[in-house]
């Protein structure tokens, strides 16, 4: 028994139909027929605002916490941030693709300034944005997540 | 037996996120409004917020369906410190992608990153 439905989400000016996660599977044993279906409740498909800024606060310190600005090595710590990050991300488990952008910038007295605009579907997408500085550096981290 | 509904799963080749294409809206705009023009604290928020929107029209007129679109800019004064930016994706590399530009003059820099993820 397979039933289909589809969620109308308004994004922009498109209309994109959505699909409810159940997929059906017949085995045939001699029997029996087995069906399978995979639910994901609200709160397992929802972009969790806290708990992705948590998991950028640990990335952050894990990768540069106690360390001065260095010009040599601010590439691999910047690397090192994003990518530790997305494997976090990823072992949550969730229906999202992520997008990770980190900034890291000497402090020197200069300004600097962040903006970002996102064409998405208000309801199941979100972001999150950490700012961390300490005596030499700040680094600002962006995590954006697009809904399948 | 009733007919079914094809959805498309992936964009066709003449439809997917060009990079290039992307990356030559980005460079117009940004030149068109910063060329010239000084770092100043209070302007920068509005200008930044003015800047990712216009190039987010400009990315959507250019006729991406179905693409998701996350724009970010980021401005900086010129004071000789040392900037770095990077950033990762865990995303369908086959649909998805992602365009960038960096603009400088005396006094202020701006990076502009456009990401483009395709909606299924």
């Amino acid at each position: 028994r397979v039933s289909a439905t589809t969620k109308n989400k308004r994004v922009g000016s498109l209309i994109l139909k959505k699909n409810d996660r159940k997929s059906y599977s017949r085995v045939t044993f001699p029997s029996e027929a087995v069906a399978m279906d995979e639910y994901q409740t609200e709160e397992e498909t929802a972009f969790v605002v806290e708990e992705v800024s948590k998991i950028i606060k640990e990335s952050v310190e894990a990768a540069i916490g106690g360390n001065a600005y260095q010009h040599s090595r601010v590439n691999q710590w910047s690397t090192s941030v994003v990518e530790q990050c997305l494997s976090q991300l990823s072992k949550l488990g969730k229906p999202f693709k992520y997008i990770v952008t980190c900034i890291i910038m000497q402090k020197n007295g200069a300004g600097l300034q962040t903006a970002s605009t996102c064409f998405w579907d208000n309801s199941s997408d979100g972001s999150c944005a950490v700012r961390w500085e300490n005596k030499s550096m700040y680094c600002i981290v962006n995590v954006f997540g697009l809904a399948l | 037996m009733e007919g079914s509904n094809t959805y498309l799963i992936r964009p066709n080749h003449q439809y997917k996120f060009k990079p290039a294409i992307v990356k030559e809206c980005i460079r117009e705009i940004v030149r068109e409004r910063l060329s010239g023009m000084l770092y100043d604290p209070e302007e920068v928020p509005e200008l930044s917020r003015s800047l990712a929107d216009g190039i987010k029209d400009k990315v959507k007129n250019a006729g991406f369906d179905r693409y998701k679109l996350v724009v970010q800019v980021v401005i900086g004064e010129q004071r000789g410190q040392g900037v770095k930016m990077s950033s990762r994706c865990l995303w369908d590399a086959d649909t998805d992608n992602y365009a960038e530009d960096v603009f400088m003059n005396d006094s202020l820099f701006c990076v502009v990153a456009v990401f483009g993820s395709y909606y299924y």
